[in-house]
């Protein structure tokens, strides 16, 4: 009974929603709305009047930098969500929770060791070179927030909160929207608008810089707080 | 209808996913599963926006030497990578949230959760 | 300097209140509380000089990153606007009350993270309201969603987890609507400005989807707002949590889905005022049943939490009648009922809380004779009862009347009837509570013995009372400020 109510509803939702996106432009089209609007200008101008090769960076830190500083605090929103429900005492992440001292595999050891610096290397170059070719702070923070995780589960739970130290964790854990911020004032007071660039062609370097700055706080942010949310997760209450 | 359909099949996948998704947060039962659900529908959802700017034989808008037109759309791309973090961060604080109800509960299925409320 | 370059502030200064809060707080929880009530504060100043900015001058705007607006992001400021200064003072009043509150409720460890999520909540209605940009709504309604979930949980009495994931699931699944929506209406215009979207749509085909669209935009914020049917997550969640986090989510956070639709509806009526009267029949319909079922379980709760829960529900109703009426009347109370029920909700969900803070019981039948002993408290509860009920001249009175005009107004007398029906079961339901306080001998022993709480409860309690009746004598104010925004919407 129940399992033909929930078969009727989807239907009654598929019906409308098939139709209607059989009726948006054709899928690929050049002469779309949306590849003929707004993109124009992003394509041409973008690497000229906002400052990075890749053009998805533009638009990310940039043209729409006001989106992603909203991004950035949703993931130090979601990091504060999941501390305030699973902290129930203090210096609770600093305990070893159960199982970690098991004996662990001396291959998997090695090998996590031995690949880890190639792990780092990559990560910087990915926040670095994010405004030139695919990448970004992003994707970089997260790669160093997994590399983190795994060595926190290979090497032990100690070995990876001695890699944030507890003093300067809030503040890692805050760079994103600090660095939004710090650039977004800088814009604010100097440029004219929150979050504006400078836009004399002789700044470039300025305009470089500043979305270099934005690069490596959001990937610092986001690895310290992949890295937290895992070890709250693992945590003993 | 079928014709238009057909020429916009990647659309109408999406919306399949999308119901796919919004089945499992309807009729599973395991908090978890449920949770799943809902990060197919975003996965759905994401892949219609993405759609939407695609270009047929388009290439990535990064511009520098050897770069040449046409270019897929930059802007749903920068959406949805906004979009995916987003994502994760729901993921992060339901998964918090179900470890909770299993600490106390020892359960994460629903039909027993609401027998003991 | 420009007042309007001040915008962002409104934004600004509680996100960086909000990522300084844990460190603030590091060492003692209390500079916690005492550094978010001060940035709350200058929150409210700022966003209060911004609505004073749109009496004077009329709506404005402003180009983040100084891209002109379809190509950037932009922040529009009009009258619907003007609740970031209600959120802003009530924000204020909330987290002075909070400071002891929650020193005795919350684990120690959790305290510096209860204000960093109620700045960060804030932050997101705020910038909400602002937003001119769906995609940018779509981000900041993440914020505030996100932050709402975690403060329903934080307590973790009972099974607070269970009902904020009850919460989470319904929430996750309407901003997806919202996110599908927003993406088709990008897809036939292929801009993200709101007012370039009403301007794109204008004049071109594209029926199904944008209908759709609509539709899915609607859905998704009558989730958020609470409508009925979709109502089911709201009465655990809004009494499980602690009182000053029920008096924001009740008071504000609903609020949010009902300004978005408003958002919605003001691009629509601008280009597709031919996909609209669907749309407000069944809006009024929802509506009208809203008010009386929400008001109709609310008599038979025990809880006076839970009563409180189901009396937003029947408040939504009014709100979405009248935006579904669809007449300027009925617009205009909508509109100003979305304040002055705020400020009614957070009084009475924050007398609730002082009075469980002192007594710990939360039964009307516990309670009895606590009006006796928590003499200010119990006279703030009597005010806002008295208010919600719509009895003149506090607060509720005028745009109920308001709304009742519209129902006349758009000729579906049905409707006014509605309104009236619901003020009658509402009056039942806040007779018994005062009955309870007043007329009744206490039966426990913790009753008996309670006495009034302290001043930082207190005092803001009085403020807000004293709000409540200001605003039924002033009402005639805020009624003719939302005016020229509703008559813009409707194109008259």
């Amino acid at each position: 009974m129940k399992r033909i109510a929930v078969i009727a509803v989807l239907v009654a939702a598929f019906v409308p929603l098939a139709a209607a996106v059989a009726q948006l432009p054709t899928f690929g089209e050049a002469s779309n709305p949306t590849n003929t609007y707004l993109v124009p200008r992003y394509l041409q101008k973008g690497p000229e009047e906002a400052g990075a090769a890749n053009v998805v960076t533009d638009v990310i830190l940039n043209y729409r930098g006001y989106d992603t500083n909203g991004e950035v605090v949703v993931i130090f929103t979601a990091l504060i969500a999941a501390l305030a429900t699973l902290l129930v005492r203090p210096k609770q992440m600093a305990a070893t929770p159960p199982g970690d001292d098991a004996p662990r595999s001396p291959i998997v050891s090695f090998v996590v060791k031995a690949i880890a610096p190639f792990i780092a290397v990559f990560t910087v170059y990915l926040v670095l070179h994010g405004h030139l070719s695919p990448g970004g702070g992003f994707q970089g923070g997260t790669i160093f927030g997994a590399l983190i995780i795994l060595l926190s589960l290979t090497l032990g739970h100690k070995y990876g909160l001695s890699l944030l130290p507890e003093r300067s964790r809030p503040w890692l854990q805050a760079a994103a929207v600090l660095a939004f911020i710090a650039v977004g004032l800088l814009g604010w007071a100097l440029c004219g608008a929150y979050l504006a660039y400078p836009s004399y062609s002789q700044l470039e370097w300025v305009r470089e810089g500043w979305l270099i700055a934005l690069e490596i706080g959001i990937g610092v942010g986001g690895a310290a707080i992949f890295a937290t949310v895992f070890w709250t997760m693992e945590a003993e209450p | 209808m079928i014709r238009a359909l057909w020429a916009n099949i990647d659309y109408v996948a999406s919306v399949v996913l999308f119901l796919i998704g919004l089945y499992a947060v309807i009729a599973k039962n395991n908090l978890i599963k449920k949770f799943m659900g809902i990060n197919i529908m975003e996965t759905a959802v994401f892949a219609l926006i993405i759609s939407v700017g695609t270009v047929r034989h388009g290439s990535p808008p990064i511009m520098g030497a050897g770069a040449r037109a046409p270019f897929i759309n930059p802007l749903p791309q920068a959406l949805i990578l906004t979009g995916i973090v987003v994502a994760v961060s729901t993921t992060a604080l339901a998964l918090s949230l179900i470890i909770r109800i299993y600490r106390q509960c020892g359960t994460i299925e629903a039909d027993e959760l609401r027998r003991l409320e | 300097m420009d007042g309007t370059t001040l915008l962002p502030a409104v934004v600004v200064v509680p996100l960086l209140g909000a990522v300084l809060t844990p460190i603030v707080g590091r060492t003692r929880a209390r500079m916690a509380g005492l550094w978010a009530l001060a940035v709350a504060c200058l929150t409210a100043a700022v966003g209060t000089a911004l609505v004073a900015l749109v009496a004077l001058r009329g709506p404005f705007s402003y180009e983040m990153g100084a891209w002109a607006p379809p190509w950037g992001i932009e922040l529009r400021m009009d009258e619907f606007g003007a609740s970031i200064a209600v959120i802003g003072f009530l924000e204020v009043l909330t987290m002075l009350f909070a400071i002891k509150y929650v020193e005795k409720l919350l684990l120690p460890v959790r305290i510096p993270y209860f204000y960093t999520l109620m700045l960060l909540n804030a932050a997101g209605m705020i910038g909400f309201a602002v937003s001119g940009d769906l995609f940018n709504m779509f981000v900041f309604l993440e914020i505030l969603s996100l932050s709402g979930y975690a403060l329903v949980a934080i307590a973790g009495e009972r099974i607070a987890e269970m009902a904020a994931f009850k919460y989470l699931a319904l929430g996750a699944v309407s901003s997806l609507f919202v996110l599908l929506s927003v993406g088709l209406l990008y897809a036939v215009t292929g801009t993200l400005n709101i007012a370039d979207v009403a301007k794109r749509l204008t004049g071109t085909g594209y029926a199904l989807p944008v209908a759709v669209a609509l539709a899915g935009l609607v859905l998704g914020f009558s989730v958020k707002a609470a409508l009925f049917p979709l109502h089911a997550w709201l009465p655990d969640a809004h009494t499980i949590a602690p009182s000053p986090v029920s008096a924001v989510l009740s008071g504000l956070v609903v609020k949010v889905g009902v300004l978005g639709t408003l958002r919605v509806l003001q691009i629509y009526y601008a280009a597709r005022p031919q996909q609209l009267p669907v749309l407000n029949g069944m809006l009024a319909w929802l509506g009208a049943i809203s008010i009386v079922m929400g008001a109709f379980f609310a008599i038979f709760q025990e809880d006076i939490k839970m009563m409180l829960a189901y009396s937003t529900i029947s408040n939504i109703g009014y709100i979405f009648m009248g935006i579904g009426l669809g007449s300027t009347y009925g617009l205009i109370g909508a509109t100003v009922h979305i304040f002055n029920h705020a400020l009614i909700k957070v009084t009475l969900f924050l007398a609730a809380g002082a009075i469980i803070y002192r007594t710990g019981c939360r039964n009307l039948t516990d309670l009895r004779g606590v009006g006796r002993v928590m003499p200010w408290t119990s006279a703030v509860m009597t005010v806002g009862a008295l208010s919600i009920v719509g009895i003149p001249p506090t607060a509720g009175f005028l745009c109920k009347w308001y709304i009742a005009l519209g129902a006349v107004q758009a000729d579906k007398l049905m409707f006014a009837v509605a309104v009236l029906f619901g003020a009658l079961f509402i009056l039942i339901y806040y007779i018994r509570m005062v009955n309870a306080f007043y007329f009744r001998e206490p039966t426990r022993p913790e009753v008996a013995t309670a006495t009034e709480a302290p001043l930082s409860m207190v005092g803001p309690l009085v403020v807000l009372a004293a709000g409540c009746l200001l605003m039924g004598v002033l009402g005639r104010i805020p009624l003719s400020f939302v005016e020229p925004a509703v008559l813009r919407m409707l194109g008259q």
